[in-house]
């Protein structure tokens, strides 16, 4: 058996391992990493049986067949099946006209961007409205969206960055965003530790990410909190970067649900007048607040993850949770890079991190105890 | 339709649950260390407010 590239860190009672051939997480019982170290390590398995029978009192019988099935799930023999999700390359000419062309300033950077239609300028520009400025001759980046023949095609100055059919819009957004933050911060892909599906704030000193499903309140809670001092650093796209790992700008408007409109309106009248949005196959209709960030070259040490969720007539809670319980809420809903560095840098800062489950129904108590938090007060 | 009436009036210790199972509740163990969680990062960066199928957005207003 080759050996493979395998990280383990320990969390608590368990192990969490990382596998370099699928960039794959598991949380397994410190027994059992032990084994798998034994296994990649060329260790006989009757060896590894018989310790493990030995240790746990069963027969030798039993401990050879579960460390055969161990093997059969994290050492597959065949190789894996290269999974191609998101980018399909299909040739496509580049359009010499585009119906709409775009300058947005990001601090002093600004972008010339080139739609083909209406429908492309909807997948991207309600976000990023607020950061338009008037035709300028001098531009540092020309990124180019069009659809041909069902796909949408992105090219950043004159390169061909990806395709994406139909279905996989979302990833096509999630690489543009790419490609703006490592223009603004001037960071290649490997730079980053990870992206994550969460809202971020400072106080200017730090940030904190809040964390939950959709539908729990990340963003009404972030809009309620730079109402109230703090500073939004980045909603649903939040980069962290591999040196240092902090939390960097993002510069997309915070996108508002209709139903947080009432708790809002009173704090934003111009939500009253902005544009609203409907995402029919999602339920979800949205209009789009501008961040009060000023600088969007900010980034930030973070050392607290708040899982939040907006619970009506519910009493404020906030526990620190198990980091294994946020580890795996983490993980499945954020993109980390696959390399190895990268992947030791992740298990490191996550082991640094404060994780906590905030429910509340009030506003100003939830303003508090974010507070409370950013001060190490709770 | 009549509801099937099931009562448990058995009461067990747990030396006869043990005693009931055998040589099963040895491996127990070998159970709880073969439970485990796989976690598997998003394969690309995304965003959330178009998923798989979202074609097109519409503007209200």
């Amino acid at each position: 058996m080759k050996e493979i590239t395998i990280l383990y860190k320990v969390f608590e009672d368990k192990t969490i391992s990382w596998f370099q051939n699928k960039n794959e997480y598991a949380v397994l019982e410190n027994t059992t990493a032990v084994i798998l170290k034994k296994l990649n390590k060329g260790i006989p398995i009757n060896e590894i049986a018989k310790t493990l029978s030995d240790e746990l009192d069963v027969p030798l019988e039993k401990s050879i067949n579960f460390v055969l099935e161990l093997e059969k799930k994290f050492f597959p023999q065949e190789n894996s099946e290269k999974l191609e999700i998101a980018n399909n390359y299909k040739n496509a000419e580049r359009p010499k006209d585009f119906e709409f062309i775009k300058y947005y300033k990001i601090n002093d950077i600004v972008f010339k961007i080139s739609f083909l239609s209406d429908k492309e300028l909807s997948f991207v520009h309600p976000k990023f409205a607020h950061l338009v400025i008037d035709e300028v001759p001098d531009f540092k980046n020309e990124f180019e969206v069009f659809i041909n023949h069902n796909y949408i095609f992105l090219y950043v100055n004159n390169v061909f960055i990806g395709s994406w059919d139909n279905c996989n819009i979302h990833y096509f957004q999630g690489k543009f965003s790419m490609e703006l933050i490592q223009k603004i911060h001037q960071k290649e892909e490997n730079d980053w530790l990870g992206v994550f599906h969460a809202s971020a704030i400072s106080n200017g000193e730090k940030s904190m990410l809040f964390l939950g499903d959709s539908g729990n309140g990340k963003s009404t809670s972030l809009a309620l909190l730079q109402a109230n001092g703090f500073t939004c650093l980045a909603d649903d796209f939040v980069p962290v970067d591999a040196k240092k790992q902090e939390v960097y700008s993002f510069p997309a408007a915070i996108s508002i649900k209709k139903s947080s409109l009432e708790t809002l309106l009173p704090i934003y009248p111009e939500l009253e007048t902005t544009a609203e949005y409907n995402f029919k196959r999602l339920n979800k209709i949205v209009r789009y607040l501008k961040p009060n960030n000023n600088d969007f070259l900010a980034h930030l040490p973070c050392h607290d993850l708040v899982f939040i969720k907006y619970e009506k007539d519910a009493k404020l809670t906030c526990k620190k949770i198990s980091k294994i319980d946020a580890f795996q809420q983490l993980v499945p809903d954020s993109w980390l890079s696959p390399k190895k560095e990268n992947a030791q840098i992740f298990l490191d800062w996550f082991e640094g991190l404060n994780c906590y489950q905030l429910t509340y129904s009030n506003n100003e108590e939830m303003i508090k105890t974010v507070t409370e938090i950013f001060n190490n007060d709770l | 339709m009549m509801k099937k009436q099931m009562k448990n009036t058995q009461d067990i210790s747990r030396k006869d649950a043990l005693k009931k199972i055998g040589s099963y509740g040895k491996y127990a163990a070998l159970t709880a260390i073969g439970t485990y969680a796989l976690l598997n990062p998003k394969k690309a960066q995304a965003s959330s407010l178009s998923s798989p199928g979202t074609g097109f957005l519409n503007r209200i207003k």
